[in-house]
């Protein structure tokens, strides 16, 4: 039996498979995909994994191929475009060739990969960022800190040795004014994939001994301007956010502001720059201070001046005015005692006068008094003995009258005209006397004295 | 905090003695008692400028703990 079968070659397949994808996929293609891994070999060509995720599981994976002159090529104009490393786990948009090749198989020649699409992607993760924060409402956080008078114990996020750390701690070493810093280093790494996690760690430690600090400063410097996304990250741009002290960037990037030194307290461009800020707070704090002095020792002499002048003002204005006091008080007393002393006068002459009248007077007076009675005088022998005969037998009359008088009302006269006196208990009785039946009452006549009983009493008249 | 205390304290005392002095509210009366109250704070200032309190070490070991 014949064999009527067709066989072929392996290479013979291959080879037709080739020439088939290559009929079939003439052109380049423009591909978004995730690079897995850059699998970069010692020869310096990659063989990327490209897969195609969907709810994170790969749903789509070739292998890839980017020739060594391409592959740098591609990322010298990456770094350029989006300050990145070409970085593995990010969607990037490739232009690849589908090749076949007899002993290696199939797999997607990367030609050249886009770097505004992936600049985009960045800027899509820095907005994104800026937005979560705006939606928590802690964008301006940090900001909103009390900034401390003396920004004098600094936490610094940098890595060792690097030129930026040490030219902010030159800063702050070599002033000129002599201000002291307590600064602390808290390595991390500041650029790259690792720069997330590395400063999120530094500062959870910072906050569990932030009693000890002031502010916080992340400082870098010294390394190319590649390796910034990390500073757009969300989870990193929230931990500065909200940290409980100020934070400080000087991380030296001119161009795109990342969102980590938009939310920062201060973001100065170089750490040479915040070095001089701090220097800045302390100068705020020094030149008040300095001033203070002069103003006050200025102000104290100023015021004692003020004060000397014052009273020699106040001592001259109140020697002028008891001077003047003085003579208003002279003149008046000068008239004072004038008036008195004519008024006096005119009294006394007045006065004098009365009594030169007086004087006067009283001499004629007494004179004509004397006169009168040196008459009377003369005239009373004669008066005396006409007047005294006739007056002393005029006496005598009126003496006798009076006794014939008195005689007559001697009660023993009355008595003995037949009048009796009658007495109770030895009073005469009147209206006032008590007498009742069986009283004892005494009769008096001129040679007689009856005592008797009432038997009856008679009122008159009532 | 509390050393921040301090000096912000004193600073803002002799502030407020400055401006007391330059709106002439102080009289010759308290004069010597504000200016002597000035120099001490000015001494406090010029100290927290010029030296650091913290130790490293100690912090450190806070750390740890």
């Amino acid at each position: 039996m014949s064999d009527t079968r067709q066989i072929f070659t392996l290479k013979q397949v291959v080879s037709s498979i080739r020439k088939t994808l290559e009929e079939r996929y003439q052109q380049a293609y423009w591909v978004k995909a995730e690079m897995h891994k850059l699998n970069r070999f010692p020869s310096g060509h990659a063989f990327p994994e490209l897969v195609q995720k969907e709810d994170d599981r790969i749903v789509a994976q070739i292998g890839a191929t980017i020739w060594s002159q391409n592959l740098q090529r591609i990322q010298k104009q990456f770094a350029e475009v989006v300050k990145e490393p070409l970085k593995e786990g990010t969607t990037l948009l490739m232009n690849v060739k589908i090749v076949f090749h007899e002993t290696y198989g199939l797999s997607l020649q990367v030609v050249d990969i886009d770097p505004s699409y992936s600049l985009g992607e960045l800027q899509k993760e820095r907005q994104e960022t800026l937005k979560k924060l705006q939606a928590e409402g802690i964008l301006n956080k940090n900001q909103f800190l009390d900034f401390p008078l003396l920004p004098k114990r600094v936490a610094v996020i940098s890595a060792d040795q690097s030129k930026g750390l040490s030219d902010f701690m030159q800063v702050l070493d070599q002033n000129t004014r002599g201000y002291r810093f307590f600064t602390m280093l808290f390595p991390a790494y500041l650029q790259g994939d690792m720069a997330v996690a590395s400063i999120q760690e530094q500062l959870r430690k910072i906050e569990r001994v932030k009693k000890h600090f002031d502010v916080v400063v992340i400082v870098r410097g010294g390394g190319g301007e590649v390796g910034m996304s990390c500073y757009n990250n969300f989870s990193l741009c929230k931990a500065i956010a909200t940290f409980p002290l100020p934070i400080l960037t000087g991380i030296g990037h001119s161009t795109n502001m990342t969102v980590a030194e938009m939310v920062a307290f201060r973001n100065a461009i170089t750490p040479t720059e915040l070095a001089d800020f701090l220097l800045e707070a302390f100068d705020a704090f020094a030149v008040p201070v300095l001033n203070a002095q002069d103003q006050i020792s200025s102000g104290a002499r100023q015021l004692l001046e003020t004060m000397g002048l014052h009273f020699t003002n106040e001592t001259r204005l109140f020697r002028n005015a008891v001077k003047r006091c003085s003579e208003a008080n002279k003149n008046q007393l000068h008239k004072i005692s004038d008036a008195y002393r004519s008024n006096a006068q005119g009294m006394v002459r007045r006065h004098r006068q009365l009594m030169n009248f007086s004087n006067k007077e009283l001499t004629r007076a007494a004179r004509m008094v004397i006169e009168q009675r040196k008459d009377v005088v003369n005239h009373l022998p004669g008066f005396l003995k006409q007047h005294s005969s006739t007056s002393l037998l005029n006496a005598l009359n009126h003496i006798n009258q009076k006794e014939s008088l008195v005689r007559l009302m001697d009660p023993a006269n009355v008595l003995r005209r037949g009048y009796s006196i009658t007495t109770v208990n030895g009073h005469t009785v009147n209206a006032a006397t008590k007498i009742e039946e069986g009283t004892i009452i005494k009769t008096q006549s001129f040679d007689l004295e009856i005592e008797s009983t009432v038997n009856k009493k008679k009122i008159y008249g009532k | 905090m509390e050393n921040e205390m301090t000096y912000t304290a004193a600073f803002d005392e002799l502030q407020q003695i400055v401006s007391d002095m330059e709106d002439g509210e102080i009289t010759v009366d308290d004069l010597a008692v504000k200016v002597k109250r000035a120099a001490e704070l000015i001494k406090i200032c010029k100290q927290k400028l010029t030296s650091t309190e913290e130790d490293v070490n100690a912090i450190l070991k806070e750390l740890e703990g």
